[in-house]
């Protein structure tokens, strides 16, 4: 699996919302080649029937009353927000459905 | 000493260090460290940590300061906020000194990869501090601060702890609150702790520790105490020595300290055990498909919208804001991170490689809770593979950087507790040593740290 390639990094990226400048793109395309046939190594390991499914937290997680109640902050929302119209965040139009 | 007093003294350490260019702080004043020390004076003495400057790493937000994880994305951010972490210190009587360097959003292992330039290793300045809590190690090991506050999500306070020669401890998931720390990987982030000695750090870890409303995954369990037991010596402890974490091509420096460590662990009167966890050494594989699938996760919420950063030019619609202001706003490192983690979950794939990192994740943690629970009460081990690495030596090979963690990474995907101790220099460069306790076991973890530094001196050569 680790001949990951252009087009897979290129899908990724769309799924990531992320732009990936075309002069990077073969450097980049190289190095997730090494991360990916390194984290490969776990093709090693049997874990057929042994993973006890691991939890890092709490068993049991300790709820908080379930009661709305304005979150007290230091500063507005218009004071952080890169657009902010009314009490709406703003921002510019969606022109089309994107691609899935 | 009054605060105000100690307040000036920060405040002249922090103006040298930054003229000497060790480039590991980020936003810091005088004016609000004098401030601080007006509030803390104000209060009824004796506060548990009265007067006590601590630096922050970028990441832990607080609502006087920008919180930037050092990213362009993120620049200028304020949060609207604090972390519990700092509610809790500076209800202690801590006085918040400065916001310190990192690597971009906790990515990297060597603060190379912050927007705002590498930190320098204050013992050898074309050194790397470790990373990513690179500045806040540089700060501490500078005698800038006596604490400060870094995060672990695979090693990153013990690894710049031993890089630059001072305790590094990083808490059992869930001993302190994780609301107001930027997420990276949220089954693995602690807020951790870096000290000039263990006495210091195991205060602040006290006065953070315990359960958080904000903070589901916080154990109900009580909060540590303020100090450690002060033991005598190890008599009737049982230290095991994994034989994985001991490699044949280990350092001679690393292994020349361990050596001394290990004879004073045994002059103290523990009992030495080997043992083994064979799973540790698919640690680093394992953690780097964890750590981006949560990172692409976590990361989704800086898209230009609420907070942060907006790239746009004219004729974007709301879809290429996203991918502009994310392409240019993340670096390199994170850029790489958010692509393999949303690869790993991607359809075809997530069974294969997230999947199956659960799985051996699971049998990671096995390895630990079964050499624990046939009696060992703490492992030693090397914290890192070799002293500080050169500056710009792995900067472009991710994987080699990414080993150098092969000691620190397990005992975050097992949720452990952990610190390093420095124990020597080679070279001079510093060398710590990790000891690794069962599941919020710090206490002994803390105790046992307490003894082996008055007798194992941190600066002395090894060899």
């Amino acid at each position: 699996m680790s001949g990951i390639s252009r087009d897979d990094v290129l899908h990724v990226a769309r799924l990531s919302a992320l732009e990936v400048p075309e002069a990077e793109l073969d450097h980049l395309v190289a190095q997730m080649k090494s991360i990916v046939a390194m984290v490969e190594q776990l093709n090693e390991v049997s874990v057929e029937g042994k993973a006890t499914p691991f939890n890092a937290g709490p068993t049991q997680a300790e709820l908080r009353p379930d009661v709305v109640a304005p979150q007290p902050l230091a500063h507005p929302l218009a004071a952080m927000a890169p657009g902010f119209a009314g009490d709406f965040f703003a921002v510019p139009r969606h022109t089309a459905m994107e691609e899935a | 000493m009054k605060a105000a007093a100690v307040a000036r003294d920060v405040a002249a350490r922090l103006t040298e260090t930054d003229s000497i260019g060790l480039n590991a702080t980020l936003d810091w004043s005088a004016d609000l460290l004098d401030r601080e020390a007006a509030r803390v004076d104000a209060m009824p003495a004796p506060m548990p940590l009265h007067a006590m400057p601590v630096a922050l790493k970028d990441n832990i937000v607080t609502i006087e300061q920008p919180s930037t994880c050092a990213s362009k994305i993120l620049e200028g951010y304020v949060s609207p906020f604090n972390a519990t972490a700092v509610e809790r210190l500076r209800a202690a009587g801590a006085m918040m000194a400065c916001k310190a360097n990192m690597d971009e959003f906790a990515m990297g292992s060597s603060t190379e990869n912050s927007a705002y330039g590498r930190v320098k290793n204050p013992i050898d300045h074309s050194r790397v501090p470790g990373g990513s809590s690179g500045g806040s190690a540089a700060l501490v090991a500078a005698g800038v601060v006596p604490v400060a506050l870094g995060s672990e999500t695979g090693g990153s306070v013990r690894q710049p702890a031993s890089f630059c020669g001072i305790v590094g401890v990083k808490p059992s998931y869930g001993r302190v609150s994780r609301y107001g720390l930027i997420a990276f990987g949220s089954s693995l982030d602690c807020i951790s702790v870096f000290g000039n000695n263990v006495a210091n750090a195991a205060a602040v870890l006290g006065v953070m520790s315990g359960h958080d409303p904000l903070d589901a995954t916080t154990s109900p369990i009580p909060s540590l105490p303020l100090a450690p037991v002060d033991l005598p010596d190890l008599k009737g402890l049982v230290v095991g020595l994994p034989r994985e974490y001991y490699p044949a091509d280990l350092d001679p420096g690393v292994r020349a300290g361990l050596d001394r460590t290990i004879a004073a662990v045994r002059a103290q009167g523990a009992e030495l055990r080997e043992v083994s966890l064979p799973h540790s050494k698919y640690a680093v594989p394992t953690y780097y498909i964890v750590a981006p699938a949560e990172a692409a996760s976590n990361l989704a919420r800086f898209d230009g919208v609420r907070y942060g950063l907006r790239r746009l030019k004219d004729g974007d619609d709301v879809a290429d804001m996203y991918r502009r202001t994310r392409g240019e706003g993340f670096g390199p490192e994170v850029r790489r991170r958010i692509l393999v983690g949303t690869y790993v979950l991607s359809a075809g794939y997530y069974d294969a490689y997230y999947g199956k990192a659960q799985a051996v994740r699971a049998l990671i943690a096995e390895d630990f809770r079964k050499v624990f629970a046939a009696g060992v009460d703490l492992l030693l081990t090397p914290t890192t593979p070799t002293p500080a690495f050169k500056a710009g030596e792995k900067a472009d090979d991710p994987v080699s950087m990414y080993y150098a963690d092969v000691f620190v990474c397990a005992i975050s995907l097992a949720g452990l507790p952990a610190m390093s101790l420095p124990v020597g220099r080679s070279q001079g460069l510093p060398i710590g040593a990790q000891i690794i306790a069962p599941m919020f076991a710090e206490q002994r973890m803390l105790a046992a740290a307490q003894v082996l530094e008055r007798v194992v001196s941190a600066t002395e050569e090894v060899r």
